[in-house]
């Protein structure tokens, strides 16, 4: 019989030798080790860029990829292999702008500034970088030990005791925890969820005719998935932030580069200050990261407030103490593997970059994340165990490479604060629109791309979260799919989804999770983080 | 603080979409009901899930404003007169782009077949240089610069030139490594 080993071992082999591109001392290196290299420096370079961002990255390579390596399963290792790299080194890089120039360049490495560039300021920018990417690394190895340990267990559980009026109340919960816990509204939250499950069923369904198409070949054939994810997340975001800048008239100054005049190595007894504070918050940052919808930016603030209550050294957080910067960098790191948890022992996206990894699977054929992915079969390999298995072992390379060469890269990468945000959206609006056509080679899909842009922009400047949209808008035909399932199962029972005593709870925690937070945020000011995408 | 305005047409715009999706759209645009029997057997149709987010969007909007009104916090929009000169600036540019994408090669081959080239139509010399790049760089070029100038509120040289290189290098990123990638406009043509 093929046990897990066996599909551990395929998995490794599968990273490390499948379709090698080159040859060095004799060894093979295959496409997926070339891919993860090129996605973990790209991810440092675009994490170094502010305006930037793991998700920019991810969202324009995605296209590319697909259209470079295909639709058939060898294109899975590759693919996701280029999207891990870039989420871990976007992850690392955006330490870069913040420390050096106190520009965080995404909303989770606000707090690194607070003792980043003070610590800049005294001329130990060089030990702040440092101390960042050790933190961001340990977090990182942490989140990704418990992702390796904890999903294959869940998804088992989940296979085992969930049937299909289980699954669908599932999914009902987290549609909701995503909703009630992003943005500063629950009902808004809910409002864009349900709205991008609306925008799912047009031109979808079991009749002949594609409901909700309009009578117009345009949209019979339902929505381009990537069109619509990126034109939300990407365009809406890329739309509010040129005309943030066009209200500010901001002139771009030239920024001067920081002198380095203090202590800038990273000695033994500094990794022993700070150790206690990047244990805590690789422990937050990894509970955090596993619960849908709640990402890095809740993750950083939560280390970095624990952070400051174990303080007890010289110089206080917020005037350049390491251990903020630790406490920060450990906590948001870690959210990045487990977010991946949700993702494959349940196939439900969590947050952006995890969004990124289900349209890659959703796109390819030979990979549906979920409860069967670990799933044994006497005497027969289970393909998708494999691949999941061979992803575990690209973030371990992933891994490897941020404490090898990440460090020095990230470094190097201060320069990448001096390209003005104003000319460097554009040029993302066009690659983006591009990178849709060579995907799917008709202007229709540009037009659905921009389209959806001018929602995400709308939601945005009308404070709903778009990321409830965008996990409802994936999920909403597999959650329908599940419900006919379930209808069918329980003999057309129309109390299907409070059929047994899991299923009850699963919906029962739904309600509660979104009352709980419609009552929390009664008394809150408006205008908190709008949300952590 | 009293209740935001903006809050209360925010919800009876996402009710108003809610009932006309319940009252009209639905039953004019999708084939089977909320459910079917067929043959002794009762199946789910392709209204049910439809039907379900419309009503709980009419149901979200409603609890919306009662929240408004137990606790008035405000909408927290910031869309404004200023950010509809944005989008109409933005729009402009973004449709001048795709115009001159969609339109440049196709009428350059044009005029070039009245002065008498006979050179072919567009379409047989789509995957042709000089003609496959016409659009997108020209297309291009404007979207990028007349973005740029749009937020920079002049147009600079500076912003022109990052227009053309990025149309340039984003040419070279796509079409030359890849034989079957197809800039736009060329898979419509």
């Amino acid at each position: 019989m093929m046990g897990v080993l066996d599909h551990v071992w395929l998995g490794v082999a599968a990273v490390f030798t499948q379709a090698p591109v080159a040859t060095v001392f004799g060894l093979p290196i295959s496409i997926v080790v070339v891919m993860v290299v090129l996605g973990f420096l790209g991810g440092i370079v675009v994490g170094a860029t502010p305006g930037l961002g793991g998700p920019f990255a991810m969202a324009i390579s995605l296209p590319i990829l697909i259209t470079i390596f295909g639709f058939n399963p060898d294109a899975l290792l590759p693919v996701l292999g280029f999207l891990i790299g870039i989420m871990k080194g976007a992850t690392v890089g955006g330490a870069v702008p913040a420390i050096l120039f106190n520009t965080p360049g995404t909303p989770d490495s606000l707090m690194t500034t607070l003792d980043g560039f003070p610590m800049t300021r005294k001329g130990e920018a060089g030990k702040a970088l440092r101390i960042a990417h050790f933190s961001s690394a340990s977090g990182d190895t942490f989140s990704d030990l418990v992702l390796f340990t904890c999903a294959p267990f869940l998804a088992i559980t989940v296979e085992a005791y969930l049937d299909f009026p289980e699954k669908a109340a599932l999914i009902v919960l987290s549609l909701a925890f995503v909703s009630a816990v992003v943005g500063d509204s629950v009902w808004k939250g809910v409002l864009a969820a349900l709205f991008g499950m609306f925008v799912a069923f047009i031109g979808t369904g079991e009749d002949h005719h594609p409901r909700l198409s309009l009578g117009t070949d345009a949209l019979a054939g339902g929505l381009p998935l990537i069109g619509v994810v990126l034109g939300v997340l990407i365009l809406g975001e890329v739309f509010a932030a040129l005309e943030d800048m066009w209200r500010e008239k901001r002139a771009t100054d030239a920024i001067a580069a920081p002198t380095a005049t203090g202590d800038n190595r990273l000695r033994l007894r500094d990794i022993q200050r700070i150790m206690p504070f990047v244990g805590m918050s690789a422990g937050i940052g990894t509970m955090v990261g596993a619960l849908p919808g709640i990402g890095s930016t809740l993750a950083a603030t939560l280390g970095y407030a624990t952070g400051r209550r174990l303080h007890k050294g010289d110089v206080r957080f917020g005037d350049g103490a390491p251990e903020g910067v630790a406490a920060t960098e450990a906590a948001n790191s870690a959210v990045s593997g487990a977010n991946l948890i949700p993702v494959l022992s349940l196939g439900i996206p969590g947050n952006v970059a995890a969004v990124f990894i289900i349209l890659a699977t959703e796109t390819i054929s030979g990979f549906n994340p979920g409860p069967a992915v670990f799933r044994l079969t006497p005497d027969q390999i289970n393909s998708e165990m494999v691949i999941a298995f061979g992803l575990f072992t690209a973030m371990v390379f992933a891994n490897l490479l941020n404490w090898t060469v990440g460090g020095v890269f990230m470094r190097s990468m201060g320069i990448m604060v001096r390209i003005p945000k104003q000319r460097l959206l554009p040029i993302v609006l066009l690659l983006t629109l591009t990178a849709i056509y060579a995907q799917r080679p008709e202007m229709l899909s540009i037009y659905v791309t921009l389209f959806f842009g001018l929602v995400g922009y709308l939601m945005r400047k009308l404070r709903f979260s778009v990321l409830p949209f965008v996990i409802a808008f994936i999920l909403a035909n597999n959650l329908e799919e599940t419900v006919r399932q379930a209808f069918s199962a329980t003999g057309a029972d129309p109390w299907f989804l409070f059929s047994s005593p899991i299923s009850i709870a699963f919906m029962s925690l739904a309600v509660v999770v979104v009352i709980f937070f419609a009552r929390g945020r009664g008394g809150q000011e408006n205008g908190g983080t709008q949300q952590d995408e | 603080m009293r209740i935001d305005p903006r809050s209360l047409g925010i919800a009876a715009a996402i009710a108003a979409f809610a009932l006309l999706t319940l009252g009209i759209w639905i039953p004019a645009d999708v084939e089977s009901g909320v459910v079917e029997t067929f043959r002794r057997r009762t199946v789910i149709g392709d209204a049910l899930a439809p039907t379900a987010v419309a009503i709980g969007m009419a149901g979200a909007a409603a609890l919306l404003v009662v929240s408004e009104f137990l606790n008035p916090r405000g909408s927290g929009a910031t869309l404004d007169r200023h950010s509809l000169a944005f989008v109409a600036r933005f729009a402009a540019v973004i449709a001048v782009g795709l115009a001159s994408m969609t339109h440049t090669g196709p009428l350059v081959v044009d005029a070039i077949n009245a002065l008498g080239g006979a050179i072919g139509t567009y379409r047989e010399l789509r995957d042709t240089v000089p003609y496959k790049y016409l659009g997108y760089l020209l297309g291009g070029t404007v979207l990028v610069g007349g973005a740029i100038a749009v937020v920079e509120q002049r147009l600079t040289r500076g912003g022109a030139l990052a227009g053309i290189a990025a149309a340039a290098a984003l040419t070279v990123l796509y079409d030359l490594p890849f034989d079957d990638l197809l800039l736009p406009p060329n898979g419509d043509q």
